[in-house]
C-alpha cells in the first residue's frame, strides 16, 4: 500500500494491477447534455426525489456532470463538463470502512460491491468517499403514494413500476447505492461469451452512460487487454485521474484537453 | 411471417436475438391487432428472461431519432438509440431516454371523455360515441386540425381528410419551431440558395464555425446529430467553435470563444464579418458592401479589432461554417439577419449542403409558420371555425397570451383534443379522445436535417396499448366513414411508404409490401444507402444583403432572452426524471429561474433566490433570480418548459412560462419576433430557494450574506 493515508485493508487488489473494466470520458468531446444521467437512471431503477429532497442535496442519480465557473464577464468560461460516477476504485477508501462487508471488492470483476441486503445504513462508505458519488435511500421514494394512482378498489397503482429493470434490484429505504459499471450487462456478456466459449472482448460489454453519450465521449472496456480502446485511452497523455494523489487507484481516466492540445 | 411459423422456430430466432442483440419486428402485420390473453397462454414474444426489442421513432421531438425499446413480459424498460437509423445512429438524448415515463405517467388520460371546459376531470365515454363526436364534426364542416411537429403521418393523413372534406389545410406548429425561428430559416435559405430545400449543416468537416445563437448541442433542429457532428468535428481536426449570443448556452460552454453580442445585431455581425472577410481574401461579394464596420462594431458591442481578429479566421479557414440560429431570426430584422448569416457560408463550398425536401409537400402539407396560427385565431374569433381538432400541441401553453389564442378558443363550439395527457389545451377542450403514445403507435416521421440520407423513419408499437387508447388516426379514418381509401392506420402508413418499395437507391429492398414492410419494421425506417447531398449555388449575393438594427419592444432596461431548456424542452415537464435532472450551466431542478449577470445583480441589491418581478408590455411573472456569471449585464434569461397550470402532478404549479411575457409581433417570414423585446425588474420582499446540484447555499443557509 502506497499512501499511508489508506488503512491496510487489502480486498483482493493488488499492487500495480491495472484492473479489468475501465472507462474513458474525453471532456473535450462532453457536452454536458446530461444523456448518461438519465441512461443510467432508467437502466438501474435509480429513484428521483422531488424538488425539495433534491434541494437538501438527496437525489439519487448514480452521475453527475459538474462544471465550474472560470473568470469574470466578458471573460468567463466554464470548466469542461465532467460526468462523475464511481471511480470504481483499485484502493477505495470506501471499503475498508464497512462494518457489515457491504462494501467489497469483486475478485472477478475488479469492481467495487455495494451489497444492498448486507448493508445497514451506517453510510461510513459515503462519508469516506473522496468523490462524493455515493447516494443514500433516505426514504422509499419510489413507493411514496404520490406517484401512484388508487385503482376501482382503493388500491395504489404506480406505473411508473412498469419500467423497472428487471435485472437490477429495486433498492429501499436506508441502503447505500452506487454506480455498478452496469454490472448486469457485464455478467450478461460474460454468461454469453461462456455459453459461446471465448472470453469476453472488448465491445461486448456497454454500459448505459456509454451506449446514450451522442458525443461518444464515454468509452468503456478492458484495461487488461492492452489492445481495447479505454486501455489505450487511459494510457494516453492526456489522461487524468480524478485525486490521484490519494492513492486511490481509480479504474476511470478522463481525457483533459484538446484532442490537439490547443485547448487551455 | 409465414402462418407455419412455429413456435419452436421461433424460440431459435428470439434466442438468436438476444444473442447478436438483433431487432426483432413485431410478427408482422398480424400483430396490428392486440389481443388480451390470459398468462397461462403467453404470446411467444413474451417469454419469461427473454428481452424482446423492437426499431421504433422517438417523438420527444421531430428531430425522427431511432429508437430501440428493450422489452419484457409486454412491458417495455429501456430505450436505446437504433444504431442503424443515419440520424442518431444508435445514440439518444436525456429526452429520448425519458421517453417511457411518459408511456407509463401516472397522469396519462385513460379514457376517452368529455367534460364542461376548464374542469379538471373527464366523464368517460366509449369509443364509439367518441367516434360519433368526431364524425359529426367532420361532417359539420368548418373545422381546422392543429397539429405538433411529430408525427408526419398524422400530419399527412390530416391534410388528405382537409383535401377530402375541402376544409383548410391542417396547421402544424411546435414550441421548439417557433424559438428556432424555422420558418425564417426555410425562408431565408430559398433567398440565398434559390430552393426550398433542407439544410445540412457538415459540422464534421468544418475547421471553423461561427454559430450565431445555434444551440445545437441542446435543443437546435436534431441535437443528437449535431452533437456527433460537433464531436467529430473535435476528434478530426479540432474545429474551432465561436458562439455569437448574449447568454452563453450549454453550447457557447463547449464553444472555444463566446461573443456577447446585443440581442438583435447577430446580422449586422455576420456582415460584418463578411466585408471583413471578402477583404481579406481580395474576392468581390456585393452582398457585404452595404455595411459599415465601425458602425456594426458600436452597435452589437463587438470591438472592432475582435471583429477584425475573427474575419481573419474566418478567412483563413479552409472549411468555414455559419449557423443561423433561432434567437437572431426571431427578431423584427430575422431574415435579413438569416440571409447574412447564411451568406457567410458562400465562400467555400462544402459547408452547408442541401438535402431534398420530403417527397410530400404541398400545401396541405407544409409546416405552417405563426402567422398562419395568427390568422386561424382570427378566423376562431370571427367564429368561422365549427370545431377545432388538436394533437401534439399545447398551444394554451407554448404560445405568447398576447395571440389571444385563449380568448378565440372560447368562440369555437366544439373543442376536442387528442392528447395523451391532460395539458392546458386538453382541459380547455371540450372531449379527450387520446391518442396512444408514441411507443404504442404507428406512424414515421421525415428527418429535416442531421442526416444527408433521404430518410422515413418508421414508428410500431413496442408494447400493446397501457389504457382505453385509440390511435388518432384510427379514430378520424373510422369517423369520416370511407371519405379515405385506407381501412385503418397501418392501411394509411403502408400506403405512404408503398411508393419506396424497389427504390433503386434504398437500404434493403423488397418486391412486395409484407417483406418491404418487415424489414420497415425490423430496421425502423427507410433511407438511402448514401448521402444525397448537393452543394447550393448562391446566386443571390449580388445585391448587397441589409439588416436594420431591430426596434425595441417595451420600457424595461433588460432585454428578456428566452431560450428551451435544455432538457426539458417544450413537453418534458410531466417526466420526472427530466425535471431532476440539473440543468447543465446552472444546475437548478424541478423549477425555473431568471439568470442575471452578478454585477447587475449587486447593482439591484439581489442575491440568489431572491424573488423578482419580470414586467413587459404584455405579462408579469415572479421567479427567482440565478446570478449568472456569463450573460450580458443588459440581458435577463429565462428558460422555457416550466409554468404549466395543468400537465400532471409533476409538471402542474412548478416554475413560470415565460411565453406569458411576449407580444404577439411577426418577422417578414411570419416568425415570432420576440427576442427584441425589453423588460423591467422589480425587487419583491420574497425569496424562494432553488434545488441546485452544485451548492447547498440557501438551502442550508451556509455563507449567505447577511444584510
Amino acid at each position: 500500500m502506497s499512501s499511508p493515508k489508506i488503512p491496510e485493508f487489502k480486498a483482493e487488489w493488488k499492487e500495480g494491477e491495472a484492473g479489468r473494466w475501465g472507462l474513458a470520458i474525453d471532456m473535450d468531446l462532453c457536452t454536458g447534455c446530461q444523456a448518461c444521467v438519465a441512461a443510467c437512471s432508467m437502466e438501474n431503477n435509480v429513484p428521483f426525489v422531488g424538488e425539495k429532497e433534491s434541494g437538501y442535496g438527496r437525489q439519487m442519480a448514480w452521475m453527475r456532470v459538474e462544471r465550474l465557473w472560470e473568470g469574470q464577464y466578458p471573460e468567463v468560461k466554464t470548466t469542461p463538463f465532467q460526468p462523475v460516477m464511481c471511480q470504481q476504485c483499485g484502493s477505495a477508501p470506501c471499503e475498508p470502512v464497512c462494518p457489515v462487508f457491504a462494501t467489497v471488492h469483486a475478485e472477478a470483476e475488479q469492481l467495487n460491491l455495494q451489497v444492498y441486503n448486507r448493508c445497514v445504513g451506517t453510510r461510513y462508505c459515503a462519508n469516506n468517499c473522496p468523490y462524493v458519488v455515493r447516494v443514500f435511500n433516505w426514504a422509499d421514494f419510489a413507493i411514496n403514494p404520490i406517484h401512484a394512482n388508487p385503482d376501482k378498489d382503493g388500491k395504489l397503482v404506480f406505473p411508473l413500476h412498469n419500467q423497472f429493470n428487471p435485472d437490477v434490484t429495486v433498492r429501499r429505504r436506508g441502503v447505500m447505492e452506487k454506480c455498478t459499471f452496469c454490472i448486469q450487462r457485464i455478467h450478461k456478456a460474460e454468461d454469453q461469451a461462456k455459453s459461446e466459449n471465448r472470453e469476453v472482448v472488448d465491445g461486448d460489454v456497454t454500459p448505459a452512460c456509454a451506449q446514450a453519450c451522442p458525443a461518444d465521449a464515454i468509452i468503456f472496456g478492458r484495461l487488461d487487454d492492452p489492445q481495447s480502446r479505454v486501455s489505450k485511452l487511459s494510457q494516453d497523455k492526456r489522461a487524468v485521474h480524478l485525486l490521484e494523489e490519494l492513492g486511490t487507484q481509480p479504474r476511470v481516466s478522463y481525457l483533459s484537453g484538446g484532442s490537439h492540445g490547443n485547448l487551455g | 411471417m409465414t402462418d407455419n411459423f412455429s413456435r419452436r422456430d421461433f424460440l431459435k430466432l428470439a434466442g438468436l436475438g438476444a444473442a447478436t442483440a438483433t431487432i426483432l419486428t413485431g410478427c408482422g402485420p398480424a400483430s396490428r391487432y392486440v389481443v388480451r390473453e390470459p398468462y397461462t397462454k403467453m404470446p411467444e414474444y413474451t417469454y419469461n428472461g427473454q428481452s424482446t426489442f423492437y426499431a421504433t421513432t422517438c417523438r420527444e421531438c421531430a428531430a425522427a431519432c431511432g429508437l430501440v425499446i428493450r422489452t419484457h413480459q409486454g412491458r417495455a424498460i429501456k430505450a436505446e438509440g437504433n444504431p442503424y437509423n443515419p440520424v442518431n445512429l444508435g445514440k439518444t438524448c436525456a429526452r429520448g431516454q425519458a421517453s417511457l415515463q411518459g408511456l407509463y405517467n401516472p397522469d396519462r388520460i385513460q379514457n376517452p371523455g368529455q367534460h364542461k371546459r376548464g374542469e379538471k376531470t373527464f366523464t368517460d365515454m366509449d369509443w364509439d360515441a367518441a367516434i360519433g363526436v368526431v364524425g359529426k364534426a367532420l361532417a359539420g364542416g368548418d373545422f381546422a386540425f392543429l397539429l405538433g411537429t411529430a408525427p408526419d403521418h398524422l400530419f399527412d393523413l390530416a391534410g388528405e381528410l382537409s383535401k377530402a372534406y375541402a376544409a383548410a389545410a391542417p396547421l402544424r406548429f411546435s414550441a421548439l419551431a417557433v424559438f428556432e425561428a424555422r420558418a425564417t430559416l426555410g425562408e431565408a435559405a430559398r433567398a440565398i440558395f434559390g430552393k426550398p430545400d433542407n439544410l445540412f449543416f457538415d459540422l464534421s468537416n468544418a475547421d471553423l464555425v461561427f454559430s450565431f445563437g445555434a444551440n445545437f448541442l441542446e435543443t437546435w433542429l436534431s441535437p443528437v446529430a449535431y452533437t456527433r457532428e460537433f464531436a467529430n468535428m473535435r476528434r478530426a481536426k479540432r474545429g474551432y467553435l465561436v458562439q455569437f449570443e448574449p447568454r452563453m448556452s450549454q453550447t457557447a460552454a463547449k464553444a472555444d470563444e463566446w461573443i456577447p453580442v446585443r440581442p438583435g445585431t447577430e446580422g449586422l455581425v455576420a456582415l460584418a464579418l463578411g466585408k471583413l472577410a471578402a477583404e481579406i481574401k481580395g474576392k468581390v461579394l456585393p452582398a457585404f458592401n452595404g455595411v459599415d464596420v465601425a458602425a456594426v462594431a458600436e452597435a452589437s458591442g463587438v470591438e472592432q479589432a475582435t471583429l477584425e481578429r475573427l474575419a481573419q479566421l474566418f478567412a483563413a479557414a479552409e472549411r468555414p461554417v455559419a449557423l443561423p440560429g433561432g434567437a437572431p431570426l426571431a427578431q423584427s430584422n430575422g431574415l435579413e439577419a438569416g440571409k447574412a448569416i447564411l451568406a457567410l457560408n458562400a465562400f467555400t463550398s462544402g459547408g452547408v449542403y442541401l438535402t431534398a425536401p420530403a417527397a410530400v409537400n404541398d400545401a396541405y402539407h407544409r409546416p405552417a409558420s405563426l402567422k398562419e396560427m395568427a390568422a386561424l385565431i382570427e378566423r376562431m374569433n370571427a367564429g368561422k371555425i365549427k370545431t377545432l381538432f388538436v394533437h401534439g400541441v399545447n398551444p394554451l401553453f407554448e404560445l405568447p397570451r398576447a395571440l389571444g389564442f385563449r380568448e378565440a378558443l372560447e368562440k369555437v363550439p366544439t373543442v376536442i383534443s387528442f392528447a395523451s395527457f391532460p395539458d392546458e389545451t386538453a382541459l380547455a377542450a371540450d372531449y379527450v379522445f387520446p391518442d396512444h403514445t408514441g411507443l404504442e403507435s404507428w406512424g414515421y416521421q421525415r428527418a429535416a436535417t442531421g442526416a444527408g440520407q433521404t430518410l422515413i423513419s418508421g414508428a410500431q408499437p413496442v408494447i400493446a396499448p397501457f389504457y382505453n387508447t385509440r390511435a388518432t388516426a384510427d379514430v378520424l379514418l373510422a369517423a369520416s366513414a370511407g371519405k379515405l381509401p385506407y381501412a385503418d392506420e397501418v392501411a394509411f402508413v403502408q400506403a405512404q411508404v408503398t411508393g419506396l418499395i424497389g427504390a433503386a437507391d434504398g437500404f434493403f429492398g423488397a418486391g412486395d409490401l409484407p417483406s418491404f414492410w418487415a424489414q420497415f419494421q425490423q430496421f425502423g425506417g427507410w433511407w438511402t444507402n448514401d448521402a444525397k447531398l448537393s452543394v447550393p449555388e448562391t446566386p443571390l449575393l449580388d445585391k448587397a444583403l441589409q439588416v436594420e438594427a431591430p426596434p425595441v419592444q417595451g420600457e424595461g432596461e433588460f432585454y428578456l432572452h428566452v431560450f428551451p431548456s435544455p432538457i426539458l424542452a417544450e413537453a418534458g415537464a410531466n417526466k420526472p426524471w427530466l425535471q431532476e435532472i440539473p440543468d447543465p450551466m446552472t444546475t437548478v431542478m424541478w423549477n425555473s429561474w431568471l439568470e442575471m449577470n452578478p454585477v447587475t445583480a449587486d447593482e439591484l441589491g439581489l442575491l440568489d433566490d431572491d424573488v423578482v418581478q419580470v414586467i413587459s408590455p404584455f405579462g408579469m411573472l415572479e421567479v427567482s433570480v440565478y446570478r449568472y456569471p456569463a450573460i450580458r449585464p443588459d440581458t435577463v434569461a429565462i428558460p422555457f418548459g416550466q409554468g404549466h397550470t395543468a400537465y400532471g402532478r409533476y409538471a402542474e404549479g412548478r416554475g413560470v412560462n415565460p411565453a406569458d411575457l411576449l407580444g404577439g409581433d411577426f418577422n417578414s417570414a411570419g416568425d415570432l419576433a420576440f427576442s427584441g423585446l425589453k423588460v423591467q425588474i422589480k425587487k419583491t420582499d420574497k425569496k424562494q430557494t432553488l434545488s441546485r446540484l452544485e451548492s447547498k447555499l440557501g438551502v442550508y443557509g451556509i455563507g449567505e450574506k447577511k444584510e
